[in-house]
């Protein structure tokens, strides 16, 4: 901690030292600043794993790391602050770790510059979701730092055969009020995606929320799926986030609820989880998302980055510090991993979810368009 | 002592301090609750948004926020009344030393108290299991509007009973007796001879807090995750996650009527009492 403080006020200290006689501290070391949206895991990923390793393989270089919280508001922090920093020659982020809604702004914006071609990782990534974020072309822009999926946590001493989709889900909670318990959508991403899988599920054809094209005319079904929703939320529980949720099922308070799947594996790796708790995929399935790192159009230290960046999503870093140390599915094509990670921490991100059930019920988010309505209507049909 | 421009010359600076901290700001954002991005021209747009999305919180936070305070007036003015009343001089001394407590400790520290103070397996909770008086079944979690209503009330009282027991202090004591003498019972005393007298301070104190607990945020989004919620949270949320600062500052301007008109109110009343 008492670290984390100083790594905090450390730029500061910089710019005053430099300001009071142009002391040579300031010039023997360069800073390359990452800010990271997202829970505190990905602080943590940044300031204790990968911040090191870049500074001990780059000697006179220091990372500084800023985290702007999860969900859609972390990410918005970062595209408001490069937004403001618009005219200025040189910006202050080097890297930034964003969501696929924000990311999507910031490229259609200009706020960002392409690097992928540039670095030798590029060429590792397959998945589409490093073409294309909710709908935006973000090819050569991005790379996925790691996906993540949200899932049901469950307490099989309270639920020994939860049911395995959704409407037996709203169902169950109707029988057991209180025992469900989410965030809504403005405490972090899992509860987001709860509300995205009930539309899913009961809002009309799923395929073209996710696929396009946009048309209005899709989200007839929406008012219905969302009068259930609001008799829904009178059954269950409301968490204060995403490791609310957890907290509360952990203290049995709650017997069900969504969840990061990364989140829950650390936790329980980490002793702060029962380790009874289990997840699963309900039918028809539920969305989980990458992080991009990306590289601002006018990032003072460009090149610094692309070397950050290419650290980060080479085969031993992903399978190292994703894979391992924070349980998030690797954002390179899994076959690079094959030869650097052993076989027990790969099988260990598939306990209770399957590669079958991943590829059949883990599901992007909407298209930036319905996915900004569907967040718009929870709140002017559901919530009030 | 000093001439008119030396005057003028000695309060420009805070004066400059108010224009550019104060004024401006509030300047601004009162133009942007009034300006719609979407279709870049100036209207009611945000009211009428904030209304559709925010309705249920607008009047939440008007129930949550007149509760508290007609709570807080209630405990202040018995708190007050004993310490000025009360006979034994050991519980007045003791009351007079326990209830400032609360106004030392920070509504984000108090809010993170009542958390752990008033959750389904939290410390009332337990205590009351303990005592015989529930089993762990029929135990409820307090963290929703009451426990924003208790924190409030708790953290608030002191400040309230604060003032109200100076200006207590300050009374005539011949009246008290005087009522005394006739044969009044204490509660008579407090409600009919010793509150008309400080209704101008227990007035004051009330509008201080009623605009004061309008304004929390930590509260609010510690202690309730649920719907609805209060403006505060929801002026935070289209902030962050948006940047949508048209509807925050129409959700402010909206908290800001409801405080105005509780101040304008109270105004009117004094006046009035002025001219009779």
């Amino acid at each position: 901690m008492p670290l984390r403080i100083a790594k905090t006020f450390w730029p500061a200290v910089l710019t005053l030292a430099a300001a009071l006689g142009g002391a040579s501290l300031a010039e023997a070391e360069e800073t390359l600043t990452v800010a990271t949206g997202g829970s505190e895991n990905m602080v943590d990923y940044v300031t204790d794993y990968l911040g090191p390793m870049f500074e001990a393989q780059n000697p006179g270089w220091k990372v500084t790391t800023v985290g702007t919280g999860p969900g859609d508001a972390g990410s918005q922090a970062i595209l408001e602050k490069l937004t403001a920093q618009k005219d200025r020659d040189v910006w202050d982020l080097d890297v930034i770790v964003t969501n696929q809604l924000k990311t999507g702004e910031m490229v259609e914006s200009g706020l960002l510059q392409k690097y992928r071609d540039e670095i030798a990782t590029g060429p590792l990534v397959t998945s589409v979701s490093a073409e294309n974020a909710l709908g935006t072309d973000v090819a050569g822009y991005v790379m996925p730092m790691f996906i993540s999926q949200t899932a049901i946590a469950y307490n099989p001493d309270l639920v020994p055969e939860p049911p395995q989709t959704m409407a037996g889900l709203r169902d169950w909670a109707a029988a057991h009020k209180g025992a469900f318990g989410y965030n809504g959508i403005k405490n972090g991403m899992s509860g987001v995606a709860f509300a995205t899988a009930w539309i899913y599920a009961f809002g009309g054809d799923a395929a073209v929320l996710m696929t396009g094209p946009y048309d209005k005319a899709q989200e007839a079904g929406w008012t219905a799926a969302f009068a259930e929703l609001k008799a829904f939320n009178e059954n269950v529980t409301f968490t204060p986030g995403n490791a609310g949720t957890l907290d509360m099922l952990n203290r049995g308070e709650i017997a069900m609820g969504p969840v990061w799947v990364d989140m829950f594996y650390s936790w329980q790796q980490d002793g702060r989880l029962n380790p009874n708790l289990k997840i699963f995929l309900p039918e028809p399935g539920m969305p989980g998302q990458p992080y991009y790192y990306a590289i601002p159009a006018k990032a003072a230290h460009a090149e610094a980055a692309k070397k950050f960046i290419a650290l980060a999503t080479s085969p031993e870093v992903q399978a190292e510090g994703i894979v391992k140390k924070f349980n998030w599915y690797p954002g390179i094509d899994a076959t690079h991993l094959q030869g650097v990670l052993d076989e027990a921490s790969w099988a260990k991100l598939f306990t209770d979810i399957t590669p079958e059930d991943l590829a059949a019920k883990a599901k992007p988010f909407p298209l930036g368009a319905y996915f900004n309505d569907l967040l718009e209507d929870y709140e002017t049909k559901v919530t009030n | 002592m000093f001439g008119r421009k030396a005057s003028l010359l000695l309060i420009t600076p805070a004066l400059t301090m108010m224009a550019v901290l104060f004024l401006f700001p509030l300047a601004s954002s009162l133009a942007s609750a009034f300006w719609q991005d979407a279709e870049a021209r100036w209207g009611m747009g945000n009211f009428w948004r904030a209304w559709q999305f925010y309705s249920a919180d607008i009047l939440f936070s008007l129930v949550i926020v007149v509760l508290a305070t007609a709570l807080v007036a209630v405990l202040a003015v018995a708190i007050a009344g004993y310490l000025t009343l009360g006979e034994s001089r050991l519980f007045v001394a003791l009351l007079g030393w326990l209830y400032r407590w609360p106004l030392f400790i920070p509504f984000v520290v108090a809010a993170q108290l009542m958390r752990t103070f008033l959750a389904k397996n939290g410390m009332m909770n337990t205590a009351l299991v303990e005592l015989g008086l529930l089993t762990p079944f029929t135990t409820q979690s307090f963290l929703d509007w009451r426990g924003i209503v208790i924190t409030f009330v708790w953290k608030q009282t002191p400040f309230v009973a604060l003032l109200l027991a100076g200006a207590m202090a300050a009374l005539d004591r011949a009246t008290i007796e005087a009522a005394r003498n006739l044969g009044a019972k204490r509660l008579r005393l407090l409600l009919d001879v010793v509150v008309p007298q400080v209704m101008p301070s227990l007035a004051s104190g009330l509008i201080l807090s009623f605009v004061t607990m309008m304004s929390v945020l930590s509260v609010p989004m510690m202690i309730n995750a649920e719907n609805p919620t209060m403006l505060t949270v929801d002026m935070a949320w289209r902030i962050n996650a948006y940047g949508d600062y048209g509807m925050a500052n129409a959700l402010g301007l909206i908290a800001y009527a409801m405080t105005g008109l509780v101040a304008w109110g109270y105004l009117r009343q004094g006046l009035k009492e002025k001219s009779a």
